[in-house]
């Protein structure tokens, strides 16, 4: 029982890492957005053009992507073909669950490896961009790859995780932790968002009223 | 070669592994059955030059400005203020899910997004006003596919991307097809109730005073349409601008609104973070795919196959559509777009169409693969905000609606300026 106290506790633990990722991420891109927009006025109204805009939101995005990753991941978001696997037995979609796994987790593995490669030439030749801003790009890259090698653990504690499950025959646990998000449950989500903002705003306009009466 | 590389895609996707490790995967094993080089080695710079490509910044910034706008309340203003107007139609509210599906696109770059919010709003009035449920229904999930016609539109900067391809002129091109095909979905509607008076709903009688009012609440989208595509048919912004610019103003909405907080921001971005993130990763992975693809020399091949098949370029292109059409029954759009337009595009383009113009054409196929069943994402949107009930009411209902996506196809074969107009008129 500990062990898998132990394997909650570390995804538990790897949400709340991979949401403060998303969250710093969706900052990153809404600061690039001010920027962005920053310049577009200025560079149509004033005439002035600041540059640098354009790379700092690329950065955003490459850092914002691989920081969600894992997020995406715990939420099982990424998108898979589930035509047939809806129509499985639960044993035997539970191990098309782990395949899915490992095959993202030799996605994941190999894309940190050559990512590192590419971080570690900039490192090694102190490459800068080549843009007026002249980035070193180690800082750029080294966030990057922080986000790509903290996606592949994330597969991994959740690949572990499934295995400890399938050895317990618990195939209810490695459907709830890797198998396919049904439409209906990611559906909820948005249509919560949608209800939340009908309910605020009859609760606005009921109040509204009020005031007038 | 060719064979055995649709094979494994196909096996691979079969077996529900993520898409984007199946296009990985796909390249890995090509790399290493039929490449002299050590092609995968590649992975990390295609991966890094991918994610810092300006373009695709427009990505998280239009899905952020959807989470925004979402948020914001102005899709339950904006529907009801068209009610008032186009409730005396017969049809009546079917007219309005349409005209507010193609107002919402056009702040939209999602259809399951477009179709998620009209159908929340406009599903209760089914039973209230009694209207012809599948019918109804059909308007939501057709409605809805508009997103990715009428921009902005996510899929249209994915094309563009993976087939440098303009934008803009993509952008200026999606919109009279996005208007034109909304006004066929009218006509269908129209048809209908005036053929069956009883799928029409009942009446509701609304004062001029009410429709003047309500007008206000229509503001709010056209803003954000006239920031995003405005700035980019002036040649002020470019795409991934235009969405910066659409962020600001979805934020200065929701200020106005009294919607902003740090709740409904840190779920925004939640929402938009994750669907870039999945988004992100196939387009990496299929960048690696394409490079190995061209590496080994399988694109050149398939070229030269299509190419002895000695087929006219008109019989091209009706492969090309019977060919989305038969695989968007079974494919979800993204997954399919990813993986065939690298290919598929240039095989077109190098017949002699223009690039811009099967842009919009593949659109319309990809909108059609949305409401065909049994995969087909936005029947499944609209069926789960129903409470209860078989899904082929709205499969069937989405019939008459995609025969008039297939009209308007024709029509953009026969016309192709219904296209092509906007984007040479943007460039003079």
């Amino acid at each position: 029982m500990n062990g898998i106290n132990m394997f909650d506790h570390l995804e538990q633990f790897g949400l709340r890492i991979a949401r403060l990722g998303v969250w710093c991420g969706g900052a990153m891109m809404i600061v690039a957005a001010f920027i962005i927009g920053t310049e577009v006025v200025l560079r149509k109204l004033f005439l002035i053009t600041l540059g640098g805009a354009d790379e700092m939101a690329n950065y955003a995005l490459a850092i914002s992507t691989v920081w969600a990753l894992s997020f995406a991941l715990l939420q099982r978001a990424h998108i898979r073909v589930d035509v047939i696997y809806a129509h499985l037995p639960k044993p035997v979609s539970a191990l098309l669950d782990i395949l899915s796994l490992v095959s993202l987790l030799i996605f994941a593995g190999t894309l940190s490896w050559y990512g590192v490669g590419v971080w570690q030439t900039s490192w090694d030749f102190g490459a800068t961009a080549n843009t007026p801003l002249a980035t070193p790009l180690w800082i750029p890259q080294g966030l990057w790859v922080m986000g790509l090698i903290g996606f592949s653990f994330t597969v991994l504690l959740l690949l572990s995780r499934s295995l400890q499950a399938l050895l317990g025959r618990d195939f209810d646990k490695i459907n709830e932790i890797a198998g396919t998000i049904t439409i209906d449950e990611e559906l909820k989500e948005e249509l919560e968002a949608v209800e939340r903002a009908e309910k605020v705003h009859l609760k606005n306009t009921r109040d509204s009223k009020v005031e007038v009466a | 070669m060719l064979v055995s590389t649709l094979g494994v895609l196909m096996g691979l996707l079969a077996l529900a592994i993520p898409v984007a490790a199946t296009l990985a995967l796909l390249a890995l094993v090509l790399n290493y059955s039929y490449s002299f080089m050590p092609l995968h080695m590649a992975i990390g710079e295609i991966a890094w030059s991918t994610s810092t490509e300006f373009l695709l910044v427009a990505i998280p910034l239009f899905v952020l400005l959807g989470e925004l706008l979402l948020r914001t309340g102005i899709a339950e203003r904006m529907y009801r203020s068209m009610s008032y107007w186009l409730t005396w139609l017969p049809g009546g509210l079917m007219h309005c899910n349409v005209g507010a599906s193609a107002l919402f696109a056009a702040t939209s770059g999602s259809s399951v997004a477009t179709a998620a919010t009209i159908g929340t709003l406009a599903e209760p009035q089914i039973k209230a006003q009694k209207y012809n449920e599948r019918l109804f229904l059909g308007t939501l999930a057709s409605g809805g596919t508009l997103g990715i016609l009428i921009p902005p539109s996510i899929n249209i900067i994915i094309y563009g991307a993976l087939t440098d391809t303009s934008i803009p002129d993509l952008y200026m091109a999606g919109i009279l097809p996005g208007l034109a095909l909304a006004g066929l979905f009218m006509l269908t509607v129209l048809i209908a109730c005036l053929l069956r008076r009883d799928w029409d709903g009942e009446k509701v009688s609304v004062s001029w005073s009410t429709r003047m009012n309500g007008l206000v609440d229509l503001l709010p989208p056209f803003f954000i349409f006239f920031v995003v595509i405005g700035s980019i048919y002036l040649g002020w912004a470019t795409p991934t601008e235009s969405a910066a610019l659409g962020v600001i103003a979805a934020l200065a909405l929701a200020a106005g609104y009294k919607r902003l907080n740090v709740t409904m921001l840190k779920e925004a971005v939640e929402g938009a973070m994750r669907t870039t993130a999945m988004i992100m990763l196939i387009i990496i992975a299929a960048y690696f795919l394409n490079f190995v693809l061209s590496g080994i020399g399988l694109t050149s091949q398939l070229t030269e196959f299509i190419t002895s098949l000695g087929l006219s370029s008109f019989e091209t292109l009706l492969a090309v559509i019977l060919f989305y059409v038969v695989l968007g029954f079974f494919m979800e759009t993204l997954t399919l777009m990813i993986t065939t337009v690298p290919i598929i595009a240039p095989l077109i383009i190098a017949q002699g169409y223009d690039p811009v113009w099967f842009g919009i054409l593949l659109m319309l196929l990809i909108e059609t693969a949305l409401v065909t069943p049994p995969i087909g994402l936005n029947l499944y949107v609209v069926q789960g905000i129903r409470k209860g009930g078989p899904i082929n009411d709205v499969i069937i209902g989405s019939i008459p609606f995609v025969i008039a996506m297939f009209v308007m196809i024709g029509f953009l074969i026969a016309f192709p300026d219904i296209a092509m107009y906007l984007p040479e008129a943007m460039r003079d």
